[in-house]
């Protein structure tokens, strides 16, 4: 399992460059899309690691041809030229009646499916690759149908899940749906995120993927016992957070997560290295 | 639609929420004490944190939490179908020109917002474009928004008071885009989106 950092603009930059330098990172994330206009040999010039995309604001579900298609032309300038570890966008509402929402909307997975399905084969088609869409931290009851639907995605589509594991487990927290339901999505994509979660303000408290602070026991034992569905030849988990930037509390989940998959690699991908190695 | 409570176990799916989602007036359909009420409010907070985080002075004019101000902007909003683009702050100076609190803004604030909703603009936009430039009827500085155009730098933005003033936009602000990392000769201005 590669151990990444998502990447969105330059304020932490130095840090994630020190990260790399000191071999806690094995690739970086980049939030593609804030880099639209950087030179693509500046960018390969930056991150001496491999590199993964995460799309934020393509809207693709809602946003018109004309606007994926130029926007895709420019993503894949910066696909040709720095071959990441994969692509990956979201499965959200990003407006209402036309109004932004600043909190993004989880799609309705039954009423949606037939449009969804059709602006997914659209997308991945103009982004000329497999397309690894993000599942949404439900807070209402559409995490129970969620899981279902990514399945049935997948398969009709080719596209594949970039499986958010805290964000699964903030939908088990609000509205019950088990971790268990994820098995069969776990099992068919090599990319995750994860990252802390809060508690809403007010109460009752449900749980919101705030990226905000250290990874919870809970997130980290879904992977423990999850382990080898989620570890495989390939596979990356991204590590996400966006605010209370803290050096040692970041290495710090680093470990956490390499605690997880210590040794996954030699035991699993590589067995010609030596008999006990871990 | 199934509204919930503790004892109404209905299953509800967020998009039977959206419509409030943007409505910050008193809630009177959907029970205080349930998951949907929450998750209303989160997305309420989110409005507010774009607001307030970004022009913290709002809370002085509008002490303590700046409700009086959010409240009656999103409602406003509705009725001229504004969209919350790049644009919302300047659009929340607009209802605040015709608000109880128009003796309480000044040049300080009116730049403030500007440069909040060109740096929205810098974060937000996808399109080709590389900078934007922003004007004001009412001030003689201009504000410009730069993407990042460095894989360590960040979007960035700019005060000019320019020593040959552009024409001020007809309308109260004004905006046009720069196709590259250099300001370009004047081509005129745009009216803000809505």
């Amino acid at each position: 399992m590669l151990v990444g950092l998502n990447f969105t603009l330059g304020g932490t930059h130095e840090m994630v460059q020190r990260l790399v330098d000191e071999g806690h990172l094995d690739y970086c994330e980049l939030l593609i899309d804030n880099f639209l206009q950087v030179p693509p040999d500046d960018l390969a010039r930056h991150f001496k690691c491999p590199i993964g995309f995460h799309v934020m604001f393509s809207k693709y579900l809602e946003s018109d041809l004309d606007f994926l298609q130029d926007l895709a032309k420019r993503l894949r300038v910066l696909i040709d030229a720095l071959r990441p570890l994969y692509v990956s966008d979201h499965m959200a509402y990003f407006t209402h009646r036309g109004r932004r929402l600043y909190h993004l909307g989880e799609i309705d997975y039954d009423a949606d499916y037939d449009w969804v399905r059709r602006k997914v084969d659209i997308w991945q088609d103009l982004l000329g690759q497999k397309l690894f869409i993000e599942n949404y931290p439900s807070i209402m009851d559409g995490g129970w149908e969620a899981p279902a639907f990514f399945e049935r995605l997948t398969r009709d589509t080719g596209a594949g899940v970039l499986f958010d594991a805290s964000n699964a487990v903030c939908a088990f927290r609000n509205c019950g749906a088990p971790l268990e339901l994820w098995d069969n999505v776990i099992a068919s994509t090599p990319h995750f995120h994860i990252a802390g979660y809060n508690r809403t303000i007010i109460e009752p408290h449900f749980t919101v993927d705030s990226h905000d602070g250290d990874l919870a026991q809970d997130t980290l034992a879904f992977l423990k016992r999850r382990r080898s569905l989620f570890d495989k030849p390939g596979a990356t988990i991204t590590y996400e957070r966006d605010h209370n930037i803290d050096y040692d509390a970041i290495v710090a989940d680093l470990a956490r997560l390499r605690a997880v998959f210590s040794c996954s690699k030699e035991e699993i991908h590589a067995p010609h290295v030596a008999v006990g190695a871990c | 639609m199934h509204l919930t409570s503790p004892s109404e176990p209905a299953r509800i799916v967020d998009k039977e929420l959206f419509d409030w989602l943007t409505d910050l007036r008193p809630q009177t359909q959907i029970p205080r004490q349930s998951r949907a009420f929450v998750r209303i409010d989160v997305c309420h907070r989110a409005y507010w944190h774009a607001l307030f985080d970004i022009c913290p002075q709002l809370l002085k004019i509008a002490a303590p939490d700046g409700l009086a101000i959010l409240r009656p902007f999103m409602t406003w909003a509705e009725t001229q179908n504004l969209t919350f683009d790049w644009s919302f702050y300047l659009w929340v100076y607009e209802w605040l020109k015709q608000s109880e609190f128009q003796d309480r803004i000044d040049n300080d604030l009116l730049i403030t917002m500007m440069g909040a909703s060109a740096a929205r603009w810098g974060n937000y936009d996808r399109t080709p474009a590389c900078g934007l430039v922003l004007a004001s009827a009412e001030a003689s500085e201009i504000v410009v928004a730069w993407k990042c155009r460095t894989a360590s730098g960040r979007r960035e933005i700019e005060i000019i008071d320019l020593e040959e003033p552009l024409p001020p936009p007809e309308e109260s602000f004004g905006f046009f885009t720069l196709p590259s990392f250099e300001l370009a000769p004047f081509p005129g201005w745009r009216n803000i989106p809505r």
